[in-house]
């Protein structure tokens, strides 16, 4: 089982991070389990050709990143 | 968002589910001590976790709480005669006490099964106006969560509870959410005194539309009279978040700059495993417990002068038809918005009845169990997000033999607070609540 909610609250943990110490994020580097799992539950979204976004940031499917600890970028 | 499995995961509360077990390996308010009044009195029906429960105070003022349906042939104890230190069936006789001893079986002679038989019974604490019971494995309890407002003599608590009918976690989530107090409850800011708001391009003219709802320091303002002084320092809807995990679960910070030169508004908001929310101040809490998977009650704890009317103040201006404190008015009834007063500029939300009303609104509105695939959370939603990772953390830690997190071991509870302050732009949060003993690792 994949817990999401632990990959979101390590996302959003390094977002605040990345805003505090004055950076402007713009994408987020997540696992392809994690892109693909986010596709899985927002077909609408896939289907109006939407870009898939988590904690307000558009999601990129990098293999180099663990399934847990997503990148801010 | 979360994906279907795992909000599953996290809302359903029966007995063997993921979260049913975690929540059992906690002390759980289940019922007002103010409903079990005196030794002998009626008792009352308790459902919580998904399960039914009789609960009653024998001859001797101790409280039980038992498994609901007598153990015999089913019929419900809620039914029957506290007497003589104990309970007695009205179906067939069958007497328990409050450990759960079987005390009599008039159409069983022999006391072999009596003597090696014990009914369904609980560990049960009377703490803040409330009941509270162990439901887990016997012998697993953790530290009892004596928060200071706990300790307060009965005639200086006020327990309001109101029913929803939602899961559990839409009205949890809502308690620790921060960046919707000065949107949701515009309304309830213009009555306390904070005078005209905007939120985007509508302009709110803070006019005392919701008369009857009771403010800080008590009374209301009335219509011609002066606003009270602010007690809502800022303009700024979209706060910072600063979060600690800490022993009982975790606390945060919502910083918002203030209109005092050279100030920042700080709200420090306490999470204590699994249920409570300490909001704004110490001397009360916001707990929230499942009843089943789609409905769930909502107990304010407040701690409040002696001499105080609690009766009154637990009604605290919502209207008799919407919701009472009397056991048979507590499940929560929408009033009909009122968009005349919206369109207007008179109110924001349209709901009359402050912050429950208007918070229960919104949660019950996502329906009976909402589905967090469809959600875009957004970074000052951290505290909902930390919740939840919590919750998932203790499900995996006690599937994997281990106790959940924010059990309080080495916690003293009475330390335990929430605050609300204007403070220095330089000062850190964390001195306003120095028992919390946070820490920014993870829990685990």
């Amino acid at each position: 089982m994949l817990w999401m909610s632990v990959v979101v609250d390590n996302a959003c943990t390094q977002i605040l991070a990345a805003l505090d110490g004055g950076a402007k994020p713009t994408s987020l580097r997540v696992s392809p389990v994690v892109y693909d799992a986010v596709a899985a539950v927002r077909p609408k979204e896939v289907a109006r050709h939407y870009p898939l976004m988590l904690l307000g940031l558009p999601l990129v499917a990098d293999h180099d990143v663990p399934t847990y600890d997503p990148v801010v970028a | 968002m979360l994906t279907e499995e795992e909000n599953e995961a996290l809302c359903r509360v029966g007995p063997g589910t993921p979260m049913g077990k975690v929540l059992r390996r906690y002390w759980t308010p289940a019922f007002q001590l103010g409903d079990l009044p005196e030794p002998d009195c009626p008792p009352i029906r308790v459902t919580v976790l998904g399960e039914n429960f009789v609960a009653f105070r024998d001859t001797q003022g101790r409280l039980g709480f038992l498994d609901e349906l007598c153990c015999h042939r089913g019929a419900s104890l809620a039914l029957g005669r506290v007497e003589d230190c104990g309970i007695r069936c009205l179906y067939h006789g069958w007497k328990y006490a409050v450990d759960g001893t079987i005390m009599e079986t008039p159409n069983l002679g022999p006391a072999t099964f009596r003597e090696r038989v014990k009914h369904g019974a609980y560990p049960v604490r009377e703490a803040g106006g409330l009941g509270w019971v162990y439901l887990g494995p016997p012998g697993t309890e953790p530290p009892f969560p004596n928060f200071a407002w706990a300790s307060a003599a009965a005639d200086e608590v006020v327990v309001s509870e109101i029913i929803m009918d939602c899961n559990w976690m839409q009205a949890q989530e809502g308690s620790i959410d921060s960046s919707h107090v000065g949107i949701l409850h515009l309304d309830t800011l213009a009555t306390m005194g904070s005078g005209p708001r905007s939120v985007g391009s509508f302009d709110f003219a803070g006019e005392p539309w919701d008369l009857d709802m009771q403010v800080p320091g008590g009374g209301r303002r009335e219509p011609g009279q002066p606003p009270r002084p602010a007690v809502w320092p800022s303009a700024d809807n979209a706060p910072r978040i600063e979060l600690e995990n800490t022993p009982f679960g975790f606390h945060y910070a919502a910083i918002r700059d203030a209109t005092e030169p050279g100030k920042k508004f700080v709200r420090v908001t306490a999470f204590v495993m699994p249920y409570t929310a300490l909001i704004g101040g110490a001397n009360g809490a916001v707990i929230v417990v499942p009843r089943d998977d789609y409905s769930c009650s909502t107990i304010g704890v407040f701690r409040l002068p002696p001499g105080t009317d609690t009766a009154t103040a637990a009604r605290r201006g919502i209207d008799k038809a919407v919701w009472g404190p009397e056991p048979e008015n507590r499940k929560l009834r929408l009033p009909k918005q009122d968009r005349e007063a919206m369109a207007a500029g008179l109110s924001f939300a349209g709901f009359r009845g402050g912050n429950r009303v208007q918070d229960g609104a919104v949660q019950m509105s996502s329906g009976p169990m909402y589905d967090r695939a469809k959600e875009h959370l957004v970074p000052a939603d951290l505290a909902i997000i930390r919740l939840r990772r919590l919750f998932a953390d203790s499900i995996r830690l006690l599937e994997a033999g281990h106790d959940p997190v924010g059990r309080g071991e080495g916690c003293d509870f009475t330390q335990v607070t929430a605050a609300s302050q204007l403070i220095d732009v330089g000062q850190d949060w964390r001195d306003l609540v120095p028992g919390h003993l946070g820490s920014k690792e993870p829990a685990n």
